[in-house]
């Protein structure tokens, strides 16, 4: 009688009783048919064994992308962080409906604190709007400066 | 980001507010006993001599608001030349009240009246420079200052086409003016000879007509900000041009058709109207300051909100 695929795991891991052991044995140097398929099971756990190793292998690219995400998800947080606090300054200086004046409809943040800067540059004067652009700066990730670069 | 103390930092257009209500109840007050007396006695002249303090005293205050607003705006900056405008037509409306009130009254502060009799040449050029100063000088000053933000206003998007109110409001207006004209034009015809102080006050109607259309538009550029402090800078000179107009109507209109203390409306007037418009700068001041807490340091903010109360 053959043994079970899980017998011959278990013999090629060393796992099977002493009992066990010596009947597959007997039993592999009789029959070719399974001494393959012995083969085929050590092989599939050598590459399995050998899986990590090439993960490891390309982990500085898997690293680089979380990184990469992480900080484009940083950015795009800090932006969107940005852009409530120049709409609360524009909210806060000329009222709330200026804010859909000054803000169109998918308007990136850069865009934004550029025409915030100008309408609070022209309606405050320079230091005014500094010191307003500073305010919504003001704690914010520092993501956000790379905007405002 | 800050949260701002909208309280502590609008302190001055709430005492403005304050002074206005005040006075216009006392006002109304006392036309209201006059009434009630039957007009018995007179209390126009009276009221002359009581309107002068508080009015030149606001218009001092406007032109001294006004003046600390132009400092934040540096040379080359695009409202610069409309404040200094403002600031200029402020200063002709405290030259209009300092003439009008004080020099051209019968009360004790007057100076002319303490060394010897003033001439009446003297005094009919202080009227007369009071007039022109107070009218077309200072209107046009105000039309070319709203020229100059409409067309800021109208770059950033800030424009609205006026609603039929509001041009009923100019019509009224500019039908006012007409009237005047064609007054003056049947006068002159029947061969009555118009004073320098006529020609003065007619001069000032066109420019008065051109400012009614730059409110209609700069009252439909504020309703697109919202009520921020800036938005209330740019209302309160709707509302002071609006008074203007509807103070010049009324006062023409009153003698017509009712019985009224004349001296007591028109001091009224001028007093709201210098008011309102003093209210423009001191909501301006406001928001400078707001932004001026809002970038100085933590530490510094109940220092620099306390100095700001005082």
């Amino acid at each position: 009688m053959h043994p079970s695929i899980a017998a011959l795991i278990a013999f090629s891991d060393g796992e099977a009783n002493a009992k066990q052991s010596r009947r597959i044995a007997t039993h592999l140097s009789r029959c070719e048919n399974c001494s393959d398929r012995l083969l085929l099971v050590r092989s599939e756990k050598d590459e399995l064994s050998a899986g990590p190793a090439i993960t490891v292998r390309h982990s500085r690219k898997g690293l680089d992308g979380v990184l990469a995400a992480m900080s484009n998800w940083r950015k795009g947080s800090a932006a969107s962080e940005l852009r409530v606090r120049l709409r609360e300054q524009i909210e806060m200086y000329f009222g709330s409906q200026a804010v859909m004046v000054v803000e169109r409809p998918g308007m990136p943040a850069e865009e934004l604190l550029g025409r915030t800067s100008e309408l609070l540059e022209v309606f405050l004067g320079p230091a005014g709007a500094e010191s307003a652009i500073d305010d919504a700066f003001g704690g914010l990730h520092p993501g956000a400066s790379e905007v405002r670069r | 980001m800050r949260q701002i103390d909208g309280g502590g930092h609008c302190i001055v257009p709430r005492r403005i507010m304050v002074c206005l209500g005040a006075y216009l109840m006392v006002d109304l007050l006392a036309v209201y006993l006059w009434s009630s007396a039957g007009s018995a006695f007179s209390i126009q002249t009276p009221s002359d001599n009581t309107a002068t303090l508080p009015l030149t005293a606001m218009a001092g205050l406007g032109l001294w608001l006004c003046l600390r607003v132009l400092r934040a705006f540096p040379a080359g900056a695009p409202l610069r030349r409309a404040w200094s405008l403002i600031a200029f037509a402020a200063a002709a409306q405290l030259v209009w009240g300092v003439l009008s009130q004080l020099f051209d009254s019968n009360w004790v502060l007057n100076s002319l009246l303490w060394t010897a009799s003033a001439p009446s040449t003297l005094l009919g050029h202080i009227r007369l420079g009071a007039l022109i100063a107070g009218g077309p000088v200072r209107l046009a000053a105000l039309a070319g200052a709203l020229f100059a933000v409409l067309r800021t206003l109208r770059k950033f998007g800030f424009w609205g086409r006026p609603r039929a109110t509001d041009w009923a409001m100019c019509g009224i207006v500019c039908l006012f003016a007409l009237c005047r004209f064609a007054e003056a034009l049947a006068a002159y015809f029947a061969g009555a000879q118009m004073s320098m102080e006529e020609w003065a006050s007619l001069a000032g109607l066109p420019i008065l007509c051109m400012l009614f259309v730059e409110a209609i538009f700069l009252g439909q550029a504020v309703i697109r900000m919202g009520s921020g402090p800036v938005s209330k800078c740019w209302s309160a000179f709707v509302w002071g041009i609006f008074s203007i107009g509807f103070a010049d109507v009324a006062l023409w209109l009153i003698p017509h058709y009712c019985r009224s203390p004349l001296g007591m409306v028109e001091s009224l007037a001028g007093f709201v109207t210098t008011a309102v418009f003093a209210l423009g700068p001191a909501y301006q001041l406001t928001a400078q300051r707001w932004a001026r807490t809002a970038g100085a340091p933590q530490e510094n903010l109940a220092t620099h909100a306390s100095a700001v109360a005082r």
